[in-house]
């Protein structure tokens, strides 16, 4: 039972992280229709923008907030500069777009804070050590029902969950919000009633890469260092949370991701002879193919409904 | 007063030029119906003067000229379209559509209710189901929503791609029940694109032919029915 407890909390704070990346997928798929391939490698630059700020002696909290202002600018400069004209030429073409800035976003990365990837193992070469945003020493744990669990995961969980609040605000009761689905449910029509779809496009992008910064500091801050291969695996794990949650559909996509992590991890440590630790990413694989097999659009996501 | 004046509009898809050099106008308090055959470019017009496509020549809307602003900026001049096969926002509820339609406006969260709530007591069927998607709706509960969501944004002029397209014609002729009671009442002006010449004609002050693209007649609805060889080629009847 403890066990089995502190594995669940080990899960519910990966799965955060899957959880906060997934927002970002879904917030742009949303907005746009686009997978974002580059939603890990903007959390990372983001990651080692704090870093940064760390080895300049500024707090982790501020940090944070510079960081996701960062992810923010990123986001936005991306959707203006490089998804839009592409987008308007040919749809497909911003897959390759989105592809080659992850590429770009780790080489840059690489270059910055001379890390070099290491081969087949998903790490960089200089692991940087890395300040957690929760007490995270090994003496910092809370006791439930006899389990040991971290203090770290009970605050991951928590900010995620405070996030998601504050985004269900946002979508249903701002202006902001309502403007971002309308232009997710019709584009053309969205136009019409004097949406200024450009700027909507815009703040999305943003928003879905400042809070996919607040993943990448969260995940290091769990490892305890940022190094170049961080994001390799979560994307992957972020991927199968927004598709088994619906690719449209915020809440699922958090769901999704705490489903995901509390699974891996407890597939991890019971069926630790035919899974184990390396062949956790395949259970992420193996959950995105039953959901496109069983329900393609997810759990939350919407089927299209049409009268004609 | 001129509200609407367009001087050599052309406009078209691509390579393909579907209007041909236009000359039209819309004044203040009035219907201006726009007909002509499938194909005719109507929509086109409508989508030239709203700004949705490319286009080339002058369009002034209230002294102010248009024909290079975005749509998004046409509609808070006051100009508000409602798009040919409805074009509602499938996924949102009836009530967010409505939202979605004031979200130009500054006046506050009170006066945009009660324009809801307006439109829920002028079509009864939306306030029944103003918590569904509008997806889910009928297609003339959906045009109904169209108009009450064009009609959100306090338009001076409205836009109207042929509403009746698909609709019994008992809900036509409740729609253009609606549109003409708005205009003697509040003045509102209203460029209709209809292929359906009998009823648009009847509401219509003046009315403009258009044929492959250019404008082969125009004048009041009674001149041109009265003109035998136009209402023989032209209207059907």
């Amino acid at each position: 039972m403890e066990l089995f407890l502190q594995r669940l909390f080990d899960g519910l704070s990966q799965g955060s992280v899957y959880a906060l990346i997934a927002l970002g997928l879904v917030i742009i798929y949303r907005g746009t229709g686009h997978l974002n391939f580059a939603q890990g490698e903007m959390a990372l630059f983001c990651t080692y923008v704090v870093y940064q700020c760390g080895e300049w002696g500024i707090s982790i909290g501020f940090a944070l907030i510079i960081g996701m202002a960062t992810g923010f600018v990123l986001g936005s400069i991306t959707e203006v500069t490089l998804i839009r004209p592409i987008a308007k030429k040919s749809p497909f073409a911003v897959f390759i777009v989105t592809l080659g800035l992850f590429q770009f976003l780790n080489w840059i990365d690489g270059a910055i804070w001379k890390d070099q990837p290491l081969p087949n193992s998903g790490v960089g070469s200089k692991q940087q050590s890395f300040p957690s945003l929760f007490p995270n020493k090994d003496t910092d744990f809370v006791n439930v029902f006899g389990a040991a669990i971290k203090k770290q995961s009970i605050g991951v969980f928590l900010l995620v969950l405070v996030l998601t609040g504050l985004l269900f605000l946002l979508f249903n009761y701002t202006k902001l919000g309502l403007a971002m689905r309308a232009v997710a449910s019709n584009a053309e029509s969205a136009k019409l009633v004097g949406i200024r779809t450009n700027m909507v496009l815009m703040m999305s992008w943003g928003i879905a890469a400042a809070i996919g910064a607040l993943g990448g500091v969260v995940f290091a801050g769990i490892n305890h260092n940022v190094n170049l291969g961080l994001m390799f695996t979560v994307f992957i794990y972020a991927s199968a949370a927004a598709t088994l949650g619906g690719f449209d559909s915020p809440g699922g996509a958090v769901l999704g991701g705490l489903i995901i992590g509390v699974v891996e991890n407890l597939a991890a440590g019971y069926a630790d002879q035919w899974v184990g630790q390396e062949l956790k990413v395949g259970v992420a694989l193996v959950v995105i193919l039953a959901v496109l097999l069983v329900k393609p659009s997810g759990l939350f996501g919407t089927e299209k409904v049409e009268r004609v | 007063m001129t509200m609407l004046n367009a001087r050599g509009l052309s406009a078209g898809y691509g390579p393909v030029t579907v209007l041909h050099d236009i000359d039209m106008e819309l004044h203040e308090g009035e219907i201006v119906v726009i007909l002509g055959a499938n194909g005719a470019g109507k929509t086109t017009t409508m989508r030239a003067i709203s700004g949705t496509i490319p286009r080339h020549g002058a369009v002034e809307f209230d002294g102010h000229d248009v024909s290079k602003m975005s749509p998004d900026a046409i509609v808070r001049l006051g100009v508000a379209q409602v798009p040919q096969g409805r074009g509602t926002f499938p996924e949102l509820s009836v009530a967010d559509n409505l939202r979605a339609g004031a979200i130009t406006r500054r006046d506050g969260a009170a006066a945009i209710a009660a324009d809801a709530d307006r439109w829920y007591q002028q079509f009864p069927r939306l306030a029944e189901r103003r918590e569904q998607r509008a997806g889910s709706l009928s297609g003339g509960e959906q045009q109904m929503l169209a108009i009450a969501r064009a009609l959100m944004s306090r338009p001076r002029l409205l836009l109207c791609d042929e509403p009746s397209l698909g609709l019994a014609p008992l809900i036509t002729q409740e729609l253009f029940g609606v549109i003409e009671r708005l205009n003697k009442e509040e003045g509102l002006s209203v460029l209709l694109v209809e292929q359906n010449a009998n009823l648009a004609m009847h509401m219509a002050h003046r009315v403009y032919l258009l044929e492959t693209g250019r404008i082969v007649a125009s004048g009041s609805a009674a001149e041109l029915s009265a003109d035998d060889t136009i209402r023989k080629a032209y209207l059907g009847f």
